[in-house]
């Protein structure tokens, strides 16, 4: 076997991302801001992204190594883990998308700290780590089950993508036996009492679980850290042990030639009404109130579920008066939360489960489509283990409260918890529109409707009685259970007919050649599995067929000049703001 | 009687009512907790916090030193607040925590939870409407204001609160469980944000930059807490308690 030169420094690491090296050992933040490249307003960059999360990182990233002009916006700030943030739950409220938006529907979804990031990295910053790939199934769930909708693209697309983002997280697990069946770069990670009962009682209740897969390094990775197991998953990493795209991707993206404007919330895309291309975002700048403009020969929107609809329903313009993209009535549409109950159950022992990272086994036994369940797709079991808040939430939950709910706190240190990921389908109503207050910059406030089919009903039920019956084998003495969502997916979604999709393949917006969204929000299904990876293994795709120019950015009209980035084969990289042409 | 814990007859649902007397716990001899007692009776996490990080530390030490003052509610409201604060987590004697004062600060600082239920108002609005609602239910049941009525009566109240079942007046203007769901947030988040509720139920605390090396099945750190077995609270305990 030939030794490259990366083994020598240490760990196997990925090709084309230096983001593990470029940070420092000794402190948590990302070096080198100081001297991040500037653009001017006036300058039309190659690509301007509205946020940094795991889309928009990614492709600022990649493009960035392939020579493009890429600006940032970010509507919260550039967290530096050792001064911005504690090992504390109740103290990281900060890390959450708390600007008001409103929530109805039958089945209202809990935003805020539950799925809703907020600075740079974005929701990854506080999700739990868990990185599982989509099945291939996924991707054409209306032809197999006759459910959701088929992506215009399958999981052979994204394969190579995958592979490539968990070398670059990395993640940590064992052999993957579900879906297209994998391993991943990194050991598993040890497990901690609660994860042992669980899995002891999935075992012998027929269940298959494995270790991981986690975004978390086991072992020498760069300059990242060993994880130190205190269990803050949920409250950002202060260790940068635990994957974010701002340890991941931003190091690198910054190194070659990003800019990333944090507090900077993008209110409006501009558009050339006569050429009907973008043109760029009006932004106003948090801490000062003022609005700019940046411009740009493409914009990519990476703002997640609720915030990159919001934005494209608020830039209206003569061509395009229900908002940009939505010609169709199709921004906003079939928003997607999984059905995330959760069954703890009660040990003789002492099993701390604030120890050792929330997420720890999990199966997919259950993910696929089982006609003798009587419903259609599935879901998948993960442990979780919630702080001292959040397992008073899940006790609230159960109905107790005054004595009852404190006498099950203090029992905290006997109880595992068991959490589903079930497969909600994707429903037209289920919605971003715009509500008719506006917040503190003069957009208005989102509000996003909810409510499940017959199907999802069913689908919960049946995750909710698997668990049950996974803790009475495991010899549980006494269980309670919280009904609840997580994540989101779609809004913007992508396929092969503009009538009933936002975007194409390329995530180009159907109508407007130089506009793309690049974010969860492009998923025209969900599967059971934790979104992240497979956002990142989206951004990467378009990456590379935007660097490999299989996609143009923009389409040049008559009169507009060739794009800055081939112009700028000469100009060099510190001299930063000089515009192109 | 010496409880074991192994042993799940404490607990509510097994019992089929409120739980075991936490007046049988022993009391806690170092450190805090609310009504001085707890399962960890030899474990102060507070004791801890030269290993926490500075910003970390400095943030929850501030919740035991530093208390702070109300800005937000009235008096009127805070009096009506703190006895359903008390009665919500069976806070009944001193030392209690200062539950209120923490809601008071968030929202006096408007730091919201980023969503608000369609046709409910505001959270702060919110708050401010179950002060007044909690206060004409208990007139309705020939009490002067909620924190005056009998202890039975604001437990009552607070169930219907629970459950939904408040109707009439105020409770006309909230959607009553989602009002629920709004208050309770806070007030959990306020309490088990707390280092003496921590020690009362083992929580390790803030773990940065130490972490942890003892994972598995009853395996523990050297500092954290062992759970208070084969004691004999009872006896004592039980006759100091007013009948």
């Amino acid at each position: 076997m030939r030794l490259g030169g990366n083994h020598f420094l240490g760990s196997v690491l990925p090709r084309g991302n230096d983001s593990a090296f470029l940070l420092d050992v000794h402190r948590r933040g990302v070096p080198g801001r100081e001297r991040m490249r500037r653009f001017r307003d006036e300058d039309e960059v190659d690509l301007l992204i509205v946020g940094c999360g795991a889309g928009g990182a990614v492709l600022a990233q990649r493009l960035a190594r392939a020579g493009w002009r890429v600006v940032v916006l970010e509507r919260g700030p550039f967290w530096d883990p050792d001064t911005d943030w504690v090992s504390d739950e109740e103290g990281s409220q900060h890390l959450y998308w708390t600007d008001k938006r409103i929530v109805g529907g039958e089945d209202p979804v809990e935003l805020g700290k539950n799925n809703s990031g907020h600075g740079v990295g974005g929701s990854m910053v506080h999700y739990a780590g868990y990185t599982p790939r989509f099945h291939p199934s996924d991707f054409e769930t209306r032809t197999r089950d006759g459910v959701g909708y088929d992506w215009p693209i399958s999981y052979s697309d994204l394969k190579p993508h995958y592979e490539q983002v968990e070398r670059e997280l990395p993640v940590a697990g064992q052999h993957w036996p579900w879906g297209d069946p994998h391993s991943y770069p990194h050991a598993p990670h040890p497990i901690g009492g609660a994860a042992e009962r669980a899995w002891a009682g999935a075992r012998a209740h027929g269940v298959e679980m494995r270790v991981g897969p986690v975004a978390i390094a086991n072992g020498v990775f760069g300059n990242r850290p060993h994880c130190i197991y205190r269990g803050f998953c949920l409250q950002g990493c202060k260790v940068n042990a635990k994957a974010s795209p701002l340890v991941t991707h931003v190091p690198d993206a910054i190194e070659h030639g990003v800019e990333i404007r944090a507090d900077s919330i993008a209110v409006r895309i501009e558009l050339d009404e006569a050429s009907g291309q973008v043109t760029g975002v009006a932004y106003v700048e948090v801490k000062t109130g003022c609005e700019r403009l940046q411009r740009a020969a493409a914009v990519a929107v990476c703002g997640y579920s609720i915030e990159s609809p919001r934005l494209l329903l608020h830039s209206t313009s003569k061509r395009f008066p229900q908002g940009l993209a939505n010609t169709h009535d199709q921004v906003g549409r079939y928003v997607m939360v999984q059905g995330a109950t959760q069954v703890a159950a009660r040990f003789p022992e002492l099993l701390r489960m604030y120890k050792a990272p929330p997420p720890e086994i999990s199966s997919e036994d259950f993910y696929e489509t089982d006609p003798a369940r009587g419903f259609a797709r599935g879901f998948s079991i993960q442990t979780v283990s919630p702080l001292p808040i959040g397992w008073a939430e899940h006790v609230l939950a159960d109905g107790h409260r005054g004595a009852a709910l404190r006498e099950y706190m203090r029992d905290y240190n006997h109880w595992a918890v068991l959490g589903s990921l079930c497969e909600l389908l994707p429903q037209p109503n289920n919605r971003v529109t715009l509500a008719g207050e506006n917040d503190q910059f003069g957009m208005p406030v989102a509000r996003f409707d909810y409510t499940q089919c017959d199907n999802d009903r069913a689908n919960i039920a049946f995750a909710k009685k698997t668990m049950h019956a996974i803790w009475e084998t495991a010899g549980a003495q006494d269980e309670l259970t919280i009904d609840r969502y997580a994540h989101l997916v779609g809004g913007c979604r992508m396929g092969s007919d503009p009538e009933t999709s936002v975007i194409d393949s390329d995530h180009r917006v159907w109508e407007t050649p130089n506009l793309f969204v690049c974010d969860g929000s492009v998923m025209p299904t969900q599967g059971s599995a934790n979104p992240a990876l497979t956002i990142m293994a989206l951004a990467s795709r378009l990456a590379d067929r935007l660097a490999g120019k299989r996609v143009q950015a923009y389409v040049s009209p008559g009169a507009r000049r060739r794009p800055a980035h081939e112009l700028r084969s000469t100009a060099s990289r510190s001299g930063s703001s000089s515009p192109a042409s | 009687m010496a409880r074991d814990f192994r042993e799940p007859d404490h607990l509510p649902k097994v019992r089929g009512d409120e739980g075991a007397d936490p007046g049988e716990l022993p009391r806690q001899r170092r450190g805090s907790t609310p009504q001085m007692h707890g399962r960890y009776p030899d474990y102060d996490c507070l004791e801890q916090s030269e290993h926490w990080d500075e910003l970390t530390r400095k943030l929850v030490v501030d919740r035991v030193e530093h208390v702070p003052e109300l800005r937000f509610f009235s008096d009127a409201e805070a009096a009506t607040l703190t006895a359903f604060c008390d009665v919500v987590l069976a806070q009944d004697a001193e030392p209690r925590i200062p539950v209120l004062a923490f809601v008071d600060q968030k929202l006096a600082g408007g730091r919201l939870d980023g969503y608000q239920y369609a046709g409910m108002p505001d959270d702060r609005q919110t708050w401010r409407l179950v002060a007044r609602g909690l206060d004409e239910s208990a007139r309705s049941h020939g009490a002067e204001s909620y924190a005056a009525a009998p202890i039975d009566r604001q437990q009552e109240i607070m169930s219907a609160f629970a459950q939904g079942e408040l109707s009439g007046g105020v409770w006309e203007q909230l959607a009553c469980k989602r009002a629920w769901s709004v208050v309770m947030r806070s007030v959990l988040a306020a309490f088990y944000s707390h280092p003496w509720a921590w020690n009362e139920i083992g929580f390790g605390g803030p773990a940065y930059p130490r972490g942890y090396a003892r994972l598995g099945i009853g395996l523990g750190e050297a500092w954290e807490g062992g759970e208070a077995l084969d004691v004999d609270p009872g006896a004592g305990a039980k006759q100091r308690r007013p009948a």
